[in-house]
C-alpha cells in the first residue's frame, strides 16, 4: 500500500494537469479565440441593434397610431359630427353614437374621446364621461389651437382616465376635428400599449433575422477559413521552431567540434611546450639570464593557455548539465578577474532544472556577461540563478556604463535579441533594464514544467 | 270661443286622457322598461327600453290592425331629437316598429316616442323612463 500510495498520487496529479492544460489549450486557440470574439462582437451587435430597433419601431409604432387617428379623424368622426354636439345636445350625441362609434372601434383602439375647447367632453365611448369637464394640457390645447397631432403615453392617474385599468399603460394620440357649427374639437383616440409593443416586436423581428443572419453566416464562413489558415501556421510554426533547433544543435556541434580539436591540438601542444621549457630551464647548463627568459616564455604561454582554455569554454562549455552550470558560469566570468572585475557567481536550487533550460541559461549568461565586459567596463559583476518548483531565474547585473535601452545604435545586445525567440519557444521572459551610469540588470525567467 | 274650437279643445283633452290614462307601464326581464297605450283612434302603442351593451336600447311600435298606413315618427332623448323616420303599417296586425340604440346619460333617461299617421293625422305619443 505504502508504494502504491505515491503511484496514486502521481497518477492523479497527472490527471488533474491534463484538465487543467484542456482549457488553457482551448483558451490559447486561435480559432477559439475568434469564436469567442465572435460571439462576443454578435452579443454587442444584438443588444446595440436592438436598442436601435426598439427606438425604431418605437417611432413607427406611434407613427402607425397617428396615421390611424388622423385616419378615423378625417373619414370618420368629422363627416359624423352633428350640429349640437360641441354644446353637448343629447339627441346630438345619440346619432354620432350610432354613426360612428362601430367604425371608430377598429381593434387597437381602446377609447375615444371627443373634447370641446372649454376642456369638456362632448363624446366619449365611456358614456359616464360625456358633460364632464376636465383641464386640458398644453399639447392638448397647442393641437386645438393650430391643428396637427400629437402623441403621449396616457397618465392613468388622471380623473379623465380612471376608467382606464390595466398595468401596460395606453398611448394617447389626439388631432383637431371642426364640428358644424366651425368650433375645434379635440378628437383623441387611446391605443393600448401592449399593441403598441406587438406593433414594435413586428418591426424588430422583421429586422432581426438580417441583422443575426449576416452575421452568423458571415462567422460560419470564416470560421472554417481561419481553422485551416491557423493550422498552416502552427504547421509553419513547427516547422520554424524544428529549424531552429537544427541551427542550434548544429552551432553546438560545430562549437563542440572545434573546442574538442583546439583543446586536443594546440592546448595540448601548448601545455607540452610549456612544461618542456620548464624542463629546460631547470637543467644545469642554463645560465640566470637564459633561466629568467625561459621563465618568462613559460609563464607566457601558461596565460595564453588558460585564455585559450577560457575560449574554449565560451565556445563550448564543458559540462551544461545542472550540476555542472556553477563551473561553466565560472569559467565564464574567469576573464573578468584578470581585466580586474570582481566577479561573482551564485548558483541555488537548480537541481531539478532539464539541460535546455540550463543551456539557455548558460548561453542568456554568456551574451550578458560578454557584453557587460565588452561595452560596460564594470568594476563589478554579479552573476545569480535561483531556482523554485515554478521556475528559474538569472540574473546578469553590472555596474557598469549602462546604456538606453530603446537606442541601438551599437548594435551591442544583438545577441541577446538574437536569443529571444528561442527563449519564448522555451517559454521563458527576458528583461534588460539599463540606463546610461546605472549600470546593466538582465533577468531571464524560465517557467518550469 | 266659438263651438268649433271648444269641441277641438275637449278632443285634444280626450286624446291626451286617452293616450295618458290608457298607458300602463310594464317591466319584463333584464331590465326592460315598457309602457303600452292607445292613440287618439283604434290604434295601440308601445315603447320599450332595454339595456344593450352599455346603451339603451329603444324600440316603439304602432299597430293600427290596417295595412299600408304611412306614419312619421321621432324618438326625442331627455327632450332633444335623437331620431325620426317614415314607415309604412304591414303585415296582419298592420303594425310597424322604430328601434334606435341610445346613449345612457347620467341619471335617468327620458325617451319620448310620437308617431303621427300621415293621412288621418291620428297622433300616438309614449314615453318612457330608464
Amino acid at each position: 500500500m505504502s508504494r502504491i500510495r505515491p503511484l496514486l498520487t502521481s497518477l492523479g496529479g497527472i490527471l488533474k494537469a491534463r484538465m487543467l492544460e484542456v482549457p488553457v489549450r482551448l483558451i490559447r486557440n486561435p480559432v477559439a479565440q475568434f469564436l469567442a470574439a465572435g460571439a462576443l462582437v454578435v452579443t454587442v451587435i444584438i443588444i446595440a441593434t436592438g436598442r436601435l430597433s426598439e427606438q425604431a419601431a418605437n417611432d413607427e409604432a406611434v407613427a402607425d397610431s397617428l396615421a390611424t387617428t388622423q385616419v378615423l379623424a378625417r373619414s370618420v368622426a368629422e363627416p359624423a359630427i352633428p350640429r349640437g354636439l360641441v354644446s353637448g345636445d343629447t339627441g346630438a350625441i345619440d346619432r354620432f353614437d350610432r354613426a360612428a362609434l362601430e367604425r371608430l372601434r377598429v381593434d387597437k383602439v381602446k377609447r375615444i374621446k371627443i373634447w370641446n375647447s372649454e376642456g369638456q367632453i362632448v363624446y366619449s365611448d365611456q358614456t359616464d364621461l360625456i358633460g364632464q369637464q376636465f383641464d386640458l394640457g398644453d399639447d392638448e390645447l397647442t393641437v386645438l389651437k393650430h391643428g396637427d397631432s400629437n402623441a403621449a403615453v396616457s397618465d392613468l392617474s388622471r380623473p379623465e382616465n380612471r376608467f382606464e385599468i390595466g398595468p401596460d399603460g395606453l398611448l394617447e394620440v389626439y388631432t383637431r376635428v371642426w364640428s358644424p357649427e366651425g368650433e375645434p374639437l379635440l378628437f383623441e383616440v387611446y391605443y393600448s400599449a401592449d399593441d403598441v409593443a406587438a406593433r414594435k416586436k413586428e418591426i424588430f423581428d422583421a429586422f432581426r433575422p438580417i441583422t443575426l443572419g449576416g452575421l452568423v453566416v458571415l462567422l460560419a464562413l470564416t470560421t472554417p477559413l481561419l481553422w485551416v489558415l491557423t493550422r498552416r501556421l502552427a504547421a509553419s510554426g513547427r516547422d520554424r521552431e524544428r529549424l531552429l533547433r537544427a541551427a542550434v544543435e548544429a552551432s553546438a556541434a560545430e562549437r563542440r567540434r572545434i573546442a574538442r580539436d583546439l583543446h586536443d591540438g594546440v592546448v595540448q601542444d601548448l601545455a607540452g611546450t610549456t612544461f618542456a621549457l620548464s624542463a629546460t630551464a631547470r637543467t644545469l647548463d642554463v645560465g640566470p639570464d637564459e633561466t629568467r627568459k625561459l621563465d618568462e616564455m613559460s609563464g607566457s604561454l601558461r596565460s595564453s593557455m588558460r585564455s585559450l582554455r577560457s575560449l574554449l569554454v565560451e565556445i563550448y562549455p564543458p559540462d551544461l548539465h545542472s550540476h555542472g552550470l556553477t563551473a561553466a558560469l565560472d569559467d565564464l566570468v574567469a576573464p573578468a578577474a584578470g581585466d580586474g572585475v570582481q566577479a561573482t557567481v551564485e548558483v541555488t536550487h537548480v537541481e531539478d532544472v532539464e539541460d535546455d533550460v540550463v543551456a539557455l541559461i548558460w548561453r542568456v549568461a554568456q551574451e550578458a556577461v560578454r557584453n557587460a565586459l565588452r561595452h560596460g567596463h564594470p568594476t563589478v559583476l554579479d552573476v545569480f540563478v535561483s531556482g523554485n518548483t515554478d521556475s528559474v531565474v538569472l540574473e546578469v547585473i553590472d555596474n557598469g556604463r549602462g546604456f538606453v535601452p530603446t537606442e541601438n545604435t551599437t548594435g551591442a545586445h544583438f545577441g541577446l535579441r538574437g536569443l529571444r525567440d528561442l527563449i519564448k519557444e522555451i517559454g521563458g521572459t527576458l528583461d534588460v533594464r539599463s540606463a546610461p551610469g546605472e549600470g546593466t540588470a538582465v533577468r531571464l525567467e524560465v517557467s518550469l514544467p | 270661443m266659438n263651438l268649433k274650437k271648444q269641441s277641438m279643445a275637449v278632443a285634444a283633452v280626450a286624446l291626451t286622457l286617452g293616450v295618458t290614462v290608457t298607458a300602463v307601464p310594464a317591466y319584463a326581464n333584464d331590465g326592460d322598461v315598457i309602457r303600452e297605450g292607445s292613440c287618439a283612434r283604434s290604434t295601440d302603442w308601445k315603447l320599450k327600453a332595454s339595456p344593450e351593451n352599455g346603451r339603451i336600447e329603444v324600440e316603439g311600435e304602432v299597430d293600427s290592425n290596417r295595412r299600408r298606413q304611412t306614419w312619421r315618427w321621432t324618438m326625442r332623448h331627455n327632450g332633444s331629437l335623437s331620431a325620426r323616420g317614415t314607415r309604412v303599417t304591414r303585415g296582419r296586425s298592420g303594425s310597424f316598429e322604430a328601434r334606435r340604440v341610445m346613449v345612457n346619460m347620467k341619471g335617468k333617461d327620458l325617451f319620448v316616442f310620437r308617431a303621427r299617421n300621415v293621412r288621418s293625422g291620428e297622433v300616438c305619443r309614449g314615453f318612457v323612463r330608464f
